[in-house]
């Protein structure tokens, strides 16, 4: 389980606009290892997305990966990402009513993409087409109809055989259940969970959601204004913060239990900086209430494998 | 399905009526039938005997009615130059017009589209820039600008292609075509891109914004993400998605080819009906101009009940949003 | 007022864009040339005593075989320098469709506001009509009010009052997007405060229409009144080009260029050449103008 498959070695992202040069990511490193999931987790235009779309070169100009150097199974990919799409990393977007080609009929689509990746016939893809639909638990009979004809639930289960047909080694799903019915949501995850653990296949999962993270993955990683926060295994993270943002992130997560009722959740004050509005230092001392002088200054790197936080600084002997 | 068919359908008719009612109202009222029929010297009795003959003194619905009754018959009366039935010379032009007008939209839905998605994938681009600024004096060039400048260079100094005329056409039952001589062909080559430059940098600018559009989409991110190659995203996926609106367009599109014929077949000497409309609205001969205005309004109405159902069946969404009657 | 513009955004925007600045000089050129045209041209072409046959097919700048003249950009087939006659013919187009403009605009705006304030049937009637009207191109539906004008006109007439005609012709062709335009920002500013305060202190539809209504919607009228300017000088110039235009008594860039493809193929270039270059420039300057206009006041219209 240790192995690393895919390393993000400080890799920025920047945006040219007319106001300057904007940086969505900035100086970002975590590994995925093999088999793990990776659950990413923060703010709309924390960056968490933008990290995925880096991994497959999929950054839409004018933003570009500016620095840094993404590595999957020992080779550099971030040069050539498009030799690595589909057969060892794939995706999974967010809202299935618009990931799927409106105008092609849904086997269409799954028997493209195994016709582009492996030596077989026809035939074969069309058979193993079928099967994929069978695996995310849609009606095999169903492979000739268009994707209007299903519902979002389902679409993202199609989705996810699309995703899985060419045998990727990481999936990368971008809040792969935000735009479904709550209902749905525990399906899918558990769906895409299943399958993977089944094959081995490492996911990173995109989300906002602390709930997901908690029930989903293996291993979190905080992420605030374009930077890692904190990161580490998920029960150590969301039992134990380290990051003063961690730990508003997870006190402000609705808890339903007794205990629970008529208490007001917390609510960290503020918000997150705009890209082109950062302080100096480090990006969250503004809204927080442990802020040393220091981070006004200095910028924390991570620090103990863990948090990017000068308050862990001195405690670093003590973890 | 057949619902919306027959509510479009319903739609069409009602066009039709009213462009009908135009054109009897500039048949009846701007051209006075008994003048152009008998001259000045006729003796009021005469006149009043003629009135009565032509049916102008019933009431106006009723004239209205046996108007778009004779108009379903072909019965257009006779042209005031020559006196020729009106249905006769249109019909003698309209095969000159349609083939020009269906060449052009060939032309310019062809290279339209080629360069619209040219100018998409290579955003940016030297080539792709240039195609897009060379567009931009096209669009402010008159139509019949275009066309003399063509015959100055290519039939005037090159001396390649004929500046008028249709060449010569082959009879086949009431239709001629130039299509199948060579001199017919030559002569299409310079009226056909001076009537399709401008639609064609209208598809071009419409392929162009739409491909941008639809590689945004998350099914072409997908795609990519997938491992498909750049190939198969933008023919595969990103093309019948563009397409799909360009084809409406460059439909409706049609109809004002027929238009502009005008102008080109006045520049070209081609013997079309929009000669024809022309030389009727300079000798003022009513006939001619009203039966080319219902002509027109026909074609219009065809042409767009044609676009809805390709529409329709291009599209699975609508197609089926249409039979299960949802939305 | 005047330091107020200088320091304006869109002043500033003006002067950063070359293509604008340029396309409004050359209009600028050609508006004040053709303003002039009797002090700069060096005859009058239209009057018919200051030809001299003789001097026809005189090429540029090269003195008449016959009587020795030159002239700047040679002579038509009449011995009319067309030097002049551009400058008269450009006052025509010039004067056309500004007129047309005017009309449409005037039309359009009313027909507009009246539809989106009145709304009812009323708006129906209106924006059924425009929709008929956009079936069909706007330069059929000029040609056809023409024929019209002239059938219902007594024959001697035609040449009399064919610029009024063209100028009629042209303005009824042109006036939907402006009617469509008004309409739609007149239905956004009706259901604003401003206007049931007016309706509160008893002023009546017309006064808030004209008052508080109009001046809200003038900005994209004005982006359409200047792209529908280099139509209608399109359109003119067709349509005297096609011989249902300007009469040759008062020849249009349009009509100009008309008699100049007669004498292509016996190499009297220049009568073609220099009325087109003039047409070109204006309506591609006006085109250019146009189209900034719109991306600078109004990006929504894009």
């Amino acid at each position: 389980m240790s192995e690393n498959l895919l390393q993000i070695k400080n890799i920025s992202v920047t945006f040219k606009t007319r106001h300057g040069v904007l940086k969505a990511i900035d100086d970002l490193s975590l590994n995925v290892k093999k088999g793990e999931i990776l659950g990413l987790v923060g703010e709309s235009g924390a960056g968490k997305s933008m990290t995925g779309a880096a991994v497959l070169g999929l950054i839409d100009p004018p933003g570009r990966l500016s620095s840094g150097q993404i590595w999957y199974k020992g080779q550099r990919i971030d040069q050539a990402p498009e030799t690595i799409r589909g057969h060892e990393i794939s995706m999974i977007f967010q809202d299935p009513l618009v990931s799927l080609n409106p105008l092609r009929r849904i086997g269409d689509q799954l028997v493209e993409t195994i016709l582009t990746h492996m030596p077989i016939t026809k035939a074969e893809a069309v058979d193993r087409a079928r099967k994929g639909l069978e695996e995310v638990g849609i009606d095999p009979e169903r492979i000739n109809a268009y994707p209007h004809t299903f519902s979002g639930g389902m679409r993202q289960r199609v989705v996810i055989a699309l995703a899985l047909a060419p045998e990727p080694a990481l999936i990368i799903a971008d809040e792969p259940t935000t735009a479904l019915d709550v209902s749905v949501q525990a399906q899918i995850l558990d769906l895409l969970k299943q399958l993977c653990r089944e094959r081995g296949t490492s996911i990173i999962l995109v989300t906002h959601d602390m709930g997901v993270i908690a029930e989903t993955t293996d291993r979190v990683g905080v992420l605030y204004a374009g930077r890692l926060a904190e990161i580490g295994e998920t029960r150590d993270v969301l039992t134990n913060p380290k990051h003063p943002y961690t730990k508003g992130l997870v006190a402000s997560t609705p808890r339903i239990d007794a205990s629970s009722f008529d208490k007001t959740l917390y609510q960290i004050s503020g918000s997150m900086p705009k890209l082109d509005a950062m302080p100096n230092g480090c990006a969250f001392h503004p809204r927080c209430e442990f802020a040393l002088d220091k981070c006004r200054i200095d910028r924390p790197s991570i620090i103990a494998d863990r948090a990017a936080c000068w308050l862990l600084d001195g405690e670093e002997t003590l973890l | 399905m057949l619902i919306i068919i027959l509510r479009r359908l319903g739609q069409s008719i009602l066009v039709l009526f009213l462009v009908a009612l135009i054109s009897f109202l500039i048949f009846r009222f701007v051209g006075n039938p008994v003048d152009n029929l008998m001259g000045q010297e006729a003796t009021l009795l005469q006149r009043a005997a003629l009135e009565e003959a032509l049916g102008l003194n019933d009431p106006l619905y009723k004239q209205y009615f046996n108007f778009v009754w004779r108009a379903i018959h072909f019965d257009f009366g006779n042209s005031y130059r020559g006196a020729l039935p009106v249905a006769e010379l249109i019909a003698s032009r309209l095969p000159a017009t349609l083939e020009l007008a269906l060449t052009s939209a060939i032309f310019a839905l062809v290279f339209g589209v080629i360069t619209g998605i040219y100018t998409a994938i290579k955003r940016g681009g030297f080539i792709a820039n240039l195609i897009l600024s060379t567009s931009l004096i096209g669009v402010s060039l008159p139509t019949f600008l275009i066309g003399v400048l063509l015959i100055w260079l290519f039939a005037v100094e090159l001396r390649w292609l004929p500046s008028f005329g249709r060449g010569e056409v082959v009879t086949l039952g009431w239709w001629t075509t130039g299509f199948l001589t060579i001199s017919g062909l030559k002569s299409l080559i310079l009226p056909s891109i001076t009537l399709g430059l401008y639609q064609l940098t209208l598809i071009m600018r419409l392929t162009r914004s739409e491909m941008l559009e639809v590689l945004r989409q998350d099914y072409v991110r997908f795609a990519k993400a997938l491992g498909l190659s750049n190939k198969q995203v933008h023919f595969n996926h990103a093309l019948p998605n563009t397409l799909v609106p360009v084809i409406t367009i460059a439909g409706l599109q049609l109809g004002s080819i027929v238009a502009f014929a005008i102008i080109t077949e006045s520049v070209f000497q081609w013997p079309g009906v929009g000669l024809l409309f022309i030389n009727a609205v300079y000798f003022v001969d009513i006939p001619v101009m009203s039966a080319y205005l219902l002509l027109v309004g026909v074609l219009f109405v065809f042409i767009n009940l044609l676009v809805d159902l390709l529409y329709l069946a291009i599209d699975p969404r609508l197609r089926d949003s249409q039979l299960n009657g949802e939305r | 007022m005047m330091n107020r513009f200088l320091d304006s955004d869109f002043f500033h925007d003006f002067l950063r864009a070359p293509v604008a600045l340029i396309s409004f000089c050359v209009v600028l050129i050609l508006v004040l040339s053709a303003v002039f045209a009797q002090f700069i041209a060096p005859t009058n072409p239209f009057d018919p005593a200051s030809l001299e046959l003789m001097n026809g097919f005189t090429p540029p700048l090269e003195a008449n075989m016959f009587t020795g003249e030159i002239f700047l950009l040679g002579t038509d087939d009449q011995g009319r320098d067309l030097f002049s006659a551009i400058l008269y013919g450009l006052r025509i187009s010039l004067f056309v469709g500004l007129m047309a403009v005017t009309l449409a605009m005037v039309l359009g705006v009313m027909l507009g506001l009246i539809a989106g304030y009145v709304g009812g049937w009323l708006d129906n009637l209106i924006m059924r009509l425009a929709d008929i009207q956009m079936t069909f191109p706007s330069i059929l539906i000029a040609m056809l009010i023409f024929g019209i004008a002239r059938g219902l006109l007594p024959p001697e007439l035609r040449y009399e009052m064919a610029i009024t005609v063209l100028i009629i012709s042209i303005g009824l062709s042109e006036w939907v997007p402006f009617a469509r335009t008004v309409r739609g920002s007149t239905m956004v500013e009706k259901e604003k405060e401003y206007v049931a305060a007016a309706r509160l202190i008893g002023l009546n539809r017309w006064q808030i229409m004209i008052r508080h209504i109009l001046p809200n919607v003038l900005g994209p009228v004005l982006v359409i009144a200047t792209i529908t300017f280099a139509l209608a000088i399109i359109a003119e110039a067709t349509l005297s080009f096609l011989g249902v235009g300007a009469p040759p008594t008062e020849p249009s860039l349009g009509t100009l260029i008309r008699v100049g493809q007669d004498y292509l193929f016996s190499g009297e270039w220049w009568i073609l050449l220099f009325p087109a270059v003039t047409l070109l420039a204006l309506a591609l300057a006006v085109n250019l103008l146009g189209d900034w206009l719109r991306d600078t006041l109004n990006p929504r219209l894009k």
